[in-house]
């Protein structure tokens, strides 16, 4: 097998969405219009995912990330450019890629919903045709895992938000595939099972060598799982580096912490390049009585921020 | 087309529908509630019209016709339209086209299994219901075996009618009002609402090769061993014409699925 597992090269997607009128007069009036706008939600974009690595795919709300996701396996056919993945074209050999991709959406599930856990998992052993030994084997590994036994013989239905995203994850890694897309996996968990799910995704990448192509807007997911990252904004491709070149680069950020008389602590993001930490808390400080100070390295979810506020990188 | 696929998908739709048993018993009272509705008003046309055989057609020939018409429709019933343009709205349609298998087979295999439970829970009862109650009205031979065939047949153009409805959805983003359309015009040309024999003749030339009349009148016909198909030509043409709607809608329904499928924009964010 190559080592790519995803390659991409200049991928545009243009949507062509009818404009619609306002009222109901241009309600009635868009019954019969033919005034489409095309709206680009992806442009231009390359990439390359290599085999066994877990890529953090970042964006803010509509840059075009699902697009994408949905384009590399094979439900959308991109407008134009060239999407390789396992070294075939999805859009084209859909069925036959979905053998080999597993999908996860944080807000929807794949399994049948009144059926207890273990018969989802049968059921997807036969519709992708796992043989019996190596679903014995991945059942195994789960269980060395994560404890499944509570959740095993539960109807997914009566499931938390939790188990069945766990359930939802455990189930898209179960016939092996060579690539798994999450798309927000962690949405609306709690502290404990994110951390949960997050290691989860991480043995299992060891263990499988799975390629994992992660979208999230939690930036707990990033720093715990992936070492590259690739934001996009405007269906543009605006990063695509190592998590740790990224926090250089904003090196010279710092975020300071004041607490201020009342016992609340007021942060202020400062670049040392042009600004003075020092003057910053005296002129607060002859604002308010100030008790307590920290100053801490800039954080990724920062340093996201800055990228999705305009801070070019 | 893999056995294993079709027997696990089967397999769970079984259990699924088993899982709502309340649904089963209140599909099986709302039945009888209509049957009683039907009896009464056919009894009034019967009794208005003088004689005891109208349009060919005894009372009890009717009433054996639209029962099992009753049950069949039960038991064929898809939420095709319906099922896909809910999960079009929802964007759920996504992981259905991400599974390993074609989305024509996949969908239709997924419903297999409350086919076979529909098949033991109402229509079988029905049936054996109504053999004891006319009491030998229904012939007991190989007029079963063909009932059995045409009704699989049927399943398969049902199916392909379903789908050539449901991917309008994909156009319109709301199906609601074509599905009351479509289901209308199956009830009455497929003859599970009036016997087709009670159609006007002209109409019914046309309606006799429709595909809908395919779905209920064939099957039914050949368990009462009317209109030709206790004759091996009888057979043959109505096979035939099954067989023949089964390709058409089928090569139909694939282009048309095709097409539709390179539509889907479902909310990408």
């Amino acid at each position: 097998m190559e080592n790519e597992a995803v390659v991409m090269k200049n991928v545009c997607k243009d949507f062509k969405v009818l404009n619609r009128h306002e009222g109901l007069a241009g309600s009635i009036k868009d019954l019969f219009s033919h005034d489409y706008k095309t709206v680009s939600a992806v442009k231009d974009v390359s990439l390359t995912v290599n085999r066994g690595e877990i890529i953090g795919y970042l964006g803010p709300n509509g840059a075009g990330k699902s697009t994408t996701i949905k384009m590399m396996t094979g439900v959308l056919e991109p407008s134009s450019g060239e999407i390789l993945v396992n070294g075939k074209v999805p859009y084209k050999n859909r069925t036959e890629n979905c053998e080999n991709i597993g999908v996860v959406f944080g807000q929807r599930s794949q399994l049948w919903w009144s059926l207890p856990l273990i018969e989802s998992f049968k059921l997807l052993r036969d519709l992708y045709m796992v043989p019996q030994k190596e679903y014995d084997e991945m059942i195994e590994l789960y269980r060395s895992l994560v404890d499944i036994e509570p959740i095993l013989h539960k109807p997914v239905r009566q499931m938390s938000l939790g188990q069945r995203t766990l359930s939802d994850i455990l189930a898209a890694f179960l016939h092996n595939p060579a690539i798994v897309f999450l798309d927000e996996p962690t949405i609306g968990l709690d502290v404990s099972m994110k951390s949960k799910i997050r290691s989860l995704i991480l043995g299992l990448n060891k263990e499988k060598n799975t390629t994992v192509i992660l979208t999230t807007h939690d930036m707990g997911d990033v720093d715990a799982l992936c070492k590259r990252i690739v934001i996009i904004d405007h269906g543009q491709k605006i990063y695509d580096n190592d998590i740790e070149h990224l926090k250089n680069y904003f090196g010279s950020y710092r975020t300071l912490k004041l607490c201020l008389a009342d016992g609340t602590w007021e942060e202020t993001l400062i670049d040392e390049k042009t600004t003075d930490v020092m003057d910053v808390i005296m002129a607060r400080q002859k604002e308010t009585k100030i008790t307590d100070i920290k100053i801490l390295e800039i954080s990724t979810e920062d340093v996201i921020k800055k990228i999705y506020e305009g801070g070019s990188v | 087309m893999n056995p294993r696929r079709l027997i696990a998908l089967t397999r769970a739709g079984i259990m699924e529908s088993l899982h709502f048993r309340l649904g089963i018993f209140v599909t099986l009272f709302a039945n009888l509630i209509y049957l009683v509705l039907v009896y009464y008003l056919w009894k009034a046309i019967y009794d208005s019209s003088g004689t005891d055989v109208v349009n060919g057609m005894t009372f009890t020939d009717t009433m054996i016709y639209l029962i099992l018409a009753t049950a069949l429709f039960n038991f064929l019933e898809m939420f095709v339209v319906w099922d896909m343009s809910r999960s079009i709205q929802s964007g759920k349609i996504v992981l259905d086209l991400l599974k390993p298998m074609r989305f024509r087979i996949y969908t239709f295999w997924s419903y297999s299994g409350s086919h076979v439970v529909q098949f033991v829970l109402t229509f079988i009862p029905t049936f054996i219901v109504v053999m004891i109650v006319t009491g030998g009205a229904i012939k007991m031979g190989i007029n079963l075996l063909w009932f059995v065939i045409a009704t699989v047949f049927a399943l398969i153009i049902n199916y392909s009618i379903e789908m050539m409805v449901a991917p309008i959805c994909l156009y319109t983003e709301s199906t609601w009002g074509i599905n009351i359309v479509k289901e209308t015009i199956v009830l009455l040309l497929s003859g599970a609402s009036i016997p087709l024999a009670f159609f006007p003749e002209k109409v019914r030339m046309i309606v006799d090769y429709l595909p809908f009349r395919a779905v209920y009148d064939i099957p039914l016909t050949m368990l009462l061993g009317k209109n030709g198909s206790d004759t091996p030509e009888g057979l043959l043409k109505m096979f035939g014409l099954q067989l023949a709607w089964i390709l058409i809608l089928t090569v139909a329904g694939n282009l048309f699925w095709n097409h539709a499928v390179k539509k889907i924009t479902v909310n990408g964010g």
